[in-house]
């Protein structure tokens, strides 16, 4: 297992950030989802060995979370979303320097520098000063300096913050590459949804310290609920009421589309059963797909 | 951008723990200062007092030589740990000093902490004290080219232009001295200099700083003292207390009438209280936000 966690709990003083979370990972590409407050960074900052939990137990790669931490920072490689380079360095200089930091010979680390700042598409500016990079350069920079020391476990935290649509699509493209084809697990932690549901196969979605939800996307998404879009004419508020009252959760969308999230067990004819019942004309009913946003959504509370 | 397929292969190698993790820092930062506007004048600048003074060491063997050019000042030439002193002690070598640290020390957190690159140290296998050593041995560098070794060269060549161990045999301690101070000196303005830069993101204002606390500590004292006449106002001044200091240490006369273990206790206190703010000022949990 990478990532092996069980009961853990953690508090800062008397806030209440982890509560009994237990995770067990070895998929290639999981993400990590959360509103604000939920405890991911502590999560993080758990699994990379900065805090001791107050209890429970875990590890990482093999490596014990509270006693073997500098060994797990030897062999993971973490990406901050944070904007940060060293100035005066150039590309190959930066990405060599945190290859020997983690433990590389300075000669195999230059050499891994100038593989991996290939890889990610910065060959033709490593020898240029990082001050003069572009937000898309340096994110790439911060990519390459995460892969030097070729890590068996990346921590990404929103990856793909601050770029435009094709630069986010670029470092989407390269960590999907990373995670599919270089046998290299990651994790991801991300606000931006699509995102996760571009990359990842499962999710963590974590709540108040608690974990809300985790496993394969495509399942999560199917087992809870299905989900239809319609557009109606008439008076729809008794409708709707005996659509909730069936179980069904309902929302409105900014162009007047209803989206009613119904049990599996349920039947979609109901609806139709209903609309006929309160003279409701139903003008558009198709089956959705339920996106990750609806799941987290969902999984989180939030209507 | 398409993704390269030749580019990315696993490493065969193994991550092994060094014995000296924190050197790249330091090789860094070496290198970067040497790199930088003016410093080469200045850093050759400060080690003109040791060129002066390994003359001065030289001549005094050779007193027959020079006497036409010295007439009766041959006091100036007596080499004595007074001798060691004047040069560890001048004015101008603690400028220079002061200088070095501009150029080498304002930089070393200070950048850290525009460019968050703090997050990325702490997430490798380095530990908060291996990052200070790996910063804080760039100014050990600079300080030791110019006090340390100057001082043991300083020793040698007396003993080499001798061509006995007359002077050693009558200053044993004097090593001891030379290694004590110079070690003293540059532990503070290492600490000194790392304190300043944690407390800016703005190199610029660092360097202001690395001066103006060491200018202006003096320009104080020599106001109160014009006025008051009380020796105790030399506490204010660091200047003064590391030469109170150094005067100890080479067994010379204090230059004011206090005791020197007050001057040791200001200096000790001022980096005691830089040790406990950077301690608390740079946490490596704070990498994840």
């Amino acid at each position: 297992m990478s990532i092996e966690v069980n009961d853990l709990h953690f508090s800062y003083g008397k806030v209440k950030a982890l509560s009994g979370v237990g995770l067990d990972l070895e998929e290639q590409a999981i993400g990590l989802l959360g509103p604000n407050g939920a405890g991911k960074s502590t999560l993080l900052r758990i699994l990379l060995g900065f805090l001791s939990p107050d209890e429970g137990e875990g590890k990482v790669l093999g490596y014990d979370i509270k006693e073997q931490q500098s060994l797990i920072r030897r062999h993971v490689g973490y990406m901050p979303e944070d904007d940060c380079f060293i100035p005066g360095m150039d590309a190959v200089t930066f990405t060599s320097y945190f290859g020997e930091l983690s433990g590389m010979p300075r000669q195999e680390a230059m050499k891994r520098a100038h593989e991996v700042l290939y890889y990610v598409g910065l060959e033709e500016g490593r020898y240029r000063l990082l001050e003069t990079y572009s937000v898309g350069m340096k994110q790439r920079l911060k990519l390459a300096q995460t892969l030097v020391h070729d890590p068996k476990l990346l921590f990404l935290d929103e990856p793909t913050s601050s770029l435009d649509p094709q630069g986010r699509k670029e470092i989407l493209e390269l960590i999907k590459d990373i995670s599919s084809k270089k046998d290299i697990q990651v994790l991801i932690s991300s606000h931006i949804l699509p995102d996760i549901e571009a990359v990842c196969s499962h999710v963590v979605i974590l709540n108040k310290g608690q974990i809300a939800a985790q496993g394969e996307i495509s399942k999560l998404k199917e087992l809870k609920y299905r989900l239809y879009e319609m557009k109606v004419k008439g008076e729809a508020q008794s409708f709707l009421e005996k659509l909730k009252k069936m179980g069904c959760r309902i929302e409105a969308t900014e162009d007047m589309i209803l989206k009613v999230y119904m049990r599996p067990n349920k039947n979609p004819q109901e609806i139709f059963r209903l609309a006929s019942e309160e003279r409701i004309q139903i003008r558009h009913f198709v089956k959705s797909q339920s996106t990750l946003e609806d799941l987290f959504a969902k999984a989180v509370g939030v209507d | 951008m398409t993704i390269k397929e030749k580019g990315y292969s696993h490493w065969e190698g193994e991550l092994a723990e060094k014995k000296l993790p924190w050197w790249p820092i330091t090789r860094f930062g070496i290198r970067s200062t040497f790199r930088k506007k003016f410093f080469k004048f200045f850093f050759f600048g400060a080690l003109l007092p040791a060129v002066v003074f390994l003359v001065g060491i030289y001549i005094s063997e050779r007193l027959e030589d020079f006497r036409f050019m010295i007439r009766n000042q041959t006091n100036f030439l007596t080499v004595d740990p007074g001798y060691f002193k004047s040069y560890f002690t001048g004015d101008f070598l603690l400028f220079m000093m002061v200088a070095i640290l501009v150029f080498c020390g304002s930089g070393l957190i200070s950048d850290d902490l525009k460019h968050n690159s703090l997050q990325l140290y702490f997430s490798r296998p380095l530990k908060k004290g291996q990052y200070f050593l790996g910063k804080a041995s760039v100014i050990f560098f600079f300080l030791f080219l110019v006090t340390l070794v100057p001082g043991l060269v300083f020793f040698i060549m007396k003993l080499i232009f001798a061509g006995n161990f007359k002077f050693f045999a009558s200053y044993p301690w004097l090593p001891l001295s030379i290694i004590g101070y110079s070690v003293l000196v540059t532990l503070f303005f290492a600490l000194y200099t790392l304190f300043l830069s944690s407390l800016s993101k703005n190199r610029r204002y660092v360097s202001i700083l690395i001066f103006a606390v060491y200018i202006f500590s003096d320009i104080i004292f020599g106001i109160f003292y014009g006025i008051f006449r009380s020796p105790y106002f030399a506490l204010i001044s660091l200047k003064v207390n590391l030469q109170q200091i150094g005067a100890f240490i080479f067994n010379q006369k204090l230059p004011y009438s206090i005791p020197w273990i007050y001057s040791f206790l200001i200096i000790f206190s001022i980096s005691l209280l830089a040790a406990v703010y950077l301690k608390n000022k740079v946490k490596e949990v704070t990498i994840i936000k």
